[in-house]
């Protein structure tokens, strides 16, 4: 198998990025759009890691707020996936803890709805960790960003009640792994039926809950991530694969050969996938100090 | 006029959604739990009015529907679809079309979504008929990863073959859009601006059975235009508003000039996803997306009128009634058969 110039691919992936900056410094998910809170958060990761200054947070100082959230689309409801993102992104500059003592309040009073229990969907509905939007349930996704974030923040200012919501976060995604280990967006079982996890949501819980690695619901999801792994590829999938793997201090030279190879043949689709090409970058540049995902 | 519910929302009542302290939550059944996430917004519907204005909907006096033999996945799609569209007399010229299938999950051999080979020969028929520029778009609501999805599924190979632009519209930018009707007592939803530039929206479902609604048809098909990266996965607010209530809302607002639902192999069972494939056939096409979806409920056995959304479409949006609908194509007799059901959807066999 051909050797990837991976230097080269990763130069492309920063000039891709660059050149698709908004003039207000901002990312969209696909060229040309509107600059969105997720792919700027991607975007500023992935091109401090690859200058080794981590993330540059002038774009988020000035980012629309509302009752202290970062808005992402204006008239929509505030998105808490995303603000949880947002706070590790900032957490990765020293200076950046400034700016995130309110979203942490902020993070810290959001709650998942209450919903009654079913015999339809195993679950734990008395766990109310974090939903994507206010007034809905709590899924896997907005746990994980928001668990991550606090576990990094409450390092420099303890927060006696954030440590309420890490533990109830936690137990969300221990009740949330699929049968056989790993997560999807938040259903495990409906209507008697297993359902199966997927691996950038496998990647991400993972992340959220590396400081528990000796859970054996942990152990078994990270296997069924280097297993689903092997078979459910997107630039998105390999880079949050890599990312995990690399918290946990494991070996990810595969996956990383994987993704030089896909970034490569898809490079005429990066300008539609904005996301995928700032994950990519971040995941594949080797970095200098810790790492924004690592506790 | 004081608005008349929906009939899955007149079997509501109150204390069915609240449960009181003798009554196990974990004993809720699906019907149950479904209207427990709906009942703030049911409580809030039961209000003076209609939840739409008359004066915007026209219910059309007669629908056509066509079904159109496909044996398998091999045959020409563009040529069947443009044989429909002749038929249903649908111009394209110079129309800035919008094809919206079905994604949710991808596992080998079943049958969860669109065949790429019915949308690629759907989007190749529309530029045949003259469409000035075909968007294939859709926004999954359980996978986040959509380039996953389109290469599993085989979608990705086939539009680029066609060079066909597809637009992932759960990252698309979005405007809140004014909601033509309010069943789920909303004013407005973010949807993507992709779509709302369409000038013909084009709703092509997988045709299974769904746990929840009932039916996945073109109308419950457009969940997927509804944004994740506002909304999440899954896109729990409509859970939340009511799933039949967010399907009619939905359907007013994005008004889906066309339905092609791929019946060739539909799923029965626990759909949209747990479900088994099932051969039925044939390729359904009609204007009337509640005329399309009732005459795919009656194939594979269902009362159309059992099923929420569809009644409560009829009293706005389109037609049900099969005395009203002008078969084209082949006859419903000729594919009908009784697919399977989740015990609790048993109810939708049965006679109003």
């Amino acid at each position: 198998m051909k050797t990837p110039d991976s230097g080269r691919i990763r130069s492309s992936l920063r000039d891709a990025l660059l050149e698709s900056r908004s003039h207000d410094g901002t990312w969209p998910y696909v060229s040309g759009k509107q600059g969105r809170l997720e792919p700027t958060c991607w975007a500023l990761l992935a091109l401090g890691r690859a200058d080794g200054r981590g993330p540059d947070l002038e774009a988020l100082k000035g980012w629309r707020r509302r009752d202290n959230w970062l808005i992402d689309v204006d008239g929509a409801p505030p998105n808490q996936a995303f603000n949880g993102f947002a706070g590790v992104t900032c957490l990765a500059q020293p200076h950046g803890r400034d700016l995130i003592a309110p979203l942490a309040a902020r993070v810290i009073e959001a709650k998942g709805a209450r919903f009654p229990s079913s015999d339809v969907i195993r679950l734990d509905a008395s766990l109310q960790a974090w939903s994507w939007v206010d007034g809905t349930a709590s899924w896997v996704e907005p746990t994980a960003w928001c668990l991550l974030f606090l576990k990094k923040y409450v390092k420099f200012a303890p927060a006696p009640v954030a440590a309420e919501r890490i533990s109830v976060g936690e137990r969300l995604l221990l009740d949330r792994a699929c049968v056989d280990g790993g997560w999807n967006y938040g259903n495990t079982k409906v209507f008697g039926k297993d359902l199966w996890p997927y691996v950038p949501t496998t990647a991400l819980a993972l992340m959220a809950m590396q400081d528990r690695r000796m859970e054996p619901v942990i152990q078994q999801s990270l296997a069924q991530l280097e297993k689903d792994v092997a078979s459910e590829r997107s630039m998105s999938a390999l880079a949050l694969t890599i990312i995990c793997l690399r918290v946990f201090g494991i070996p990810q030279g595969q996956v990383q050969r994987d993704l030089y190879a896909l970034v490569e043949r898809n490079q005429t689709q990066w300008r539609d996938n904005l996301l995928g090409v700032a994950m990519a970058l971040y995941a594949l540049e080797p970095g200098q100090g810790a790492d924004a995902f690592a506790l | 006029m004081r608005w008349s519910p929906g009939r899955g929302q007149t079997r509501l009542r109150f204390d069915d959604r609240m449960p009181d302290a003798h009554r196990s939550l974990s004993q809720l059944t699906r019907r149950g739990f479904v209207a427990t996430l709906a009942a703030p917004v049911l409580y809030a519907g039961c209000r003076q009015g209609r939840p739409y204005d008359s004066r915007r909907f026209t219910v059309p006096s007669r629908s056509a529907v066509g079904l159109f033999p496909a044996s398998s996945y091999a045959v020409d799609f563009a040529d069947l679809i443009s044989r429909g569209l002749r038929e249903l007399g649908v111009h394209l010229a110079g129309r800035r079309v919008f094809l919206k299938p079905n994604m949710v999950e991808y596992e080998r051999d079943t049958a969860i979504n669109t065949h790429p080979s019915v949308v690629v020969g759907a989007a190749v028929a529309c530029r045949r008929a003259g469409a000035a520029e075909v968007v294939v778009g859709e926004g999954p609501g359980h996978r986040r990863d959509i380039e996953y999805l389109l290469a599993a599924t085989g979608l990705n190979d086939q539009l680029r073959e066609e060079r066909i632009r597809f637009v992932d519209l759960n990252h698309d930018d979005v405007r809140m859009t004014p909601l033509a009707s309010s069943f789920t007592n909303q004013t407005a939803l973010a949807l993507p601006v992709e779509l709302l530039k369409a000038d013909f929206v084009i709703s092509m479902p997988k045709l299974k059975t769904h746990h929840w609604a009932g039916l996945t048809c073109s109308m419950k098909n457009l969940f997927g235009t509804v944004p994740g990266a506002v909304y999440g996965w899954p896109k729990n607010v409509l859970h939340l508003y009511g799933i039949p209530n967010s399907i009619v809302d939905l359907t007013a607002t994005v008004r889906p000039h066309l339905a092609i639902v791929d019946a060739v192999t539909a799923m029965e069972g626990d759909g949209p996803i747990m479900g088994r494939p099932r051969a039925l056939g044939f390729v359904a096409m009609g204007t009337d997306p509640v005329a399309v979806d009732a005459t795919c409920a009656r194939v594979i056995g269902l009362n159309p009128d059992r099923i929420d959304y569809l009644h409560q479409a009829a009293e706005f949006l389109g037609v049900i009634d099969a005395g009203r609908i002008d078969q084209r194509g082949e006859p419903v007799s000729r594919y009908a058969t009784r697919f399977e059901v989740i015990a609790e959807l048993e109810y939708l066999r049965q006679q109003t």
